[in-house]
């Protein structure tokens, strides 16, 4: 142990990783937590900025995900990232939806978009068609 | 008697110096931020981007004796013995700043070398810690071959890496939205403005601004494209990536180029997805830079007739 601790390499990276937790911790403490909120209006107007508009959407209570149909048939994944909101527009084909009570699951052809998981207040009917394989 | 191509100084650890400068400067953006509201920050987006800071490193130490054996080995075949002279060191900062130029263009041009640099543009904020968001696969995905032309023309290698370094810390600043324009220094350094633009996702500013140091390059190359004040920059990368996980930040463009390879079809194919353009696909229609740009500048045009229409 001595030994490795006395190696300037992982000393440096010993000092690197403190020095993050520093800097996240200063983060932390000047309030940059602050994370956006998705309502009915900012989907429809990032439904707009691509070109598409919504058909039906569910919201998770905690507002940070969302799930919408836009008019053409595809779907629309919306999650809040910080201060931002992350979508991607995919074809219902692109997607495997599972629908458990109380809980939506979705996963992506395109691995590097993680699953999305979210809680349902309700379940509305579009949503049990899509997850039966209808559109 | 000393080597005329040794250094003729000992090359401090430049990068590693720069370290407290870097937390300092970050410390005091978010100090101007939190006062000013000029510029963002959040505390997931900022741990991430320091977290594949952190994790370039560890893959330097593990990988980074790659390139500097490709550079001793290519260097055994120089065309010339330049030595560590004044004119010469000159002559290598503007070779390396060349050298960097097509490095960074092809990077974002074909997906093999995006594949790495990706991670360097996929926070949707920007700021200084945006500049510690760097690559884990740079050397294994062969970035360096595009610094191996100096050391074969006979740049010794330590001052390549010397000036490679002194790129990498300067172009640290630049990553903020707290300084605007800077005057005269627009024309020919690569300044924060100009970089805004680099990492902006808005068609009009795809593909533009690969500079290191000097802009000068992307003027001379035709990719300079200057700031407007009018449009709003919206940061990150095309398909916004949904996730603050340092691990598929880091792999995932490397995943999708490898899965779609697999399920290639012709050899076209898999030439195409892993050297043709970021989004290429056989049947065109995956979204590339260029289709983006070809799309929003017929929207530009047809909307002077809608409102002529009007």
């Amino acid at each position: 142990m001595e030994n490795i601790l006395a190696d300037p390499v992982v000393l440096e990276l010993i000092g690197s990783a403190a020095v993050i937790l520093l800097m996240v911790g200063v983060a932390a403490i000047l309030g940059f937590r602050i994370a956006a909120r998705l309502d009915e209006d900012e989907l429809k107007r990032l439904a707009a900025a691509e070109g598409a508009w919504v058909q039906d959407f569910v919201i998770a209570p905690d507002k940070r995900r969302a799930l919408a149909r836009l008019t053409d048939g595809k779907l629309m994944i919306a999650r809040v990232m910080g201060l931002d909101t992350s979508i991607r527009i995919v074809a219902p084909g692109a997607v495997r939806l599972k629908l458990r009570p109380g809980r939506l699951e979705l996963a992506f052809a395109d691995i590097g978009y993680p699953p999305l998981h979210m809680r349902l207040k309700d379940q509305p009917a579009w949503l049990a068609e899509l997850a039966s394989g209808g559109n | 008697m000393a080597n005329p191509l040794d250094p003729p100084f000992d090359i401090p650890p430049i990068i590693t110096y720069a370290v407290p400068g870097f937390v300092l400067l970050i410390i005091i953006e978010m100090i101007v931020v939190r006062l000013t509201k000029k510029g963002r920050y959040d505390f997931a987006d900022s741990a991430t981007s320091l977290s594949m800071g952190f994790g370039n490193r560890v893959f330097g130490v593990l990988f980074g004796g790659l390139a500097i054996a490709a550079y001793y080995w290519v260097y055994q075949f120089r065309l010339f013995d330049l030595g560590w002279t004044i004119p010469v060191m000159v002559a290598c900062f503007f070779a390396e700043d060349l050298a960097y130029y097509w490095f960074h263009r092809i990077a974002h041009e074909r997906r093999w070398f995006w594949a790495s640099h990706i991670i360097h543009h996929s926070s949707q904020h920007y700021n200084l810690t945006t500049a510690l968001r760097q690559t884990w696969t740079g050397t294994l995905g062969l970035s360096f071959i595009f610094w191996l032309p100096l050391v074969y023309i006979g740049f010794p290698p330590l001052m390549v890496l010397m000036f490679s370094a002194i790129s990498l810390v300067y172009q640290f600043w630049i990553h903020t939205e707290t300084i605007g324009r800077m005057g005269p220094l627009e024309w020919v350094m690569n300044t924060p403005s100009h970089h805004r633009v680099h990492h902006a996702t808005n068609p009009k500013y795809l593909d533009a601004n690969y500079a290191g140091v000097l802009i000068i390059w992307d003027r001379l190359f035709g990719t300079f494209v200057a700031e407007d004040d009018k449009e709003q920059i919206h940061y990150g990368i095309i398909s916004q990536l949904g996730t603050f996980n340092p691990l598929r930040v880091a792999f995932h463009e490397w995943i999708g180029m490898f899965r779609d390879v697999r399920n290639a079809k012709s050899f076209r194919e898999v030439l195409g997805y892993t050297f043709g353009p970021p989004g290429w696909s056989p049947d065109g229609s995956r979204k590339t830079s260029a289709s983006i740009k070809r799309a929003w500048a017929e929207r530009q045009q047809q909307q002077p007739s809608a409102i002529a229409a009007e």
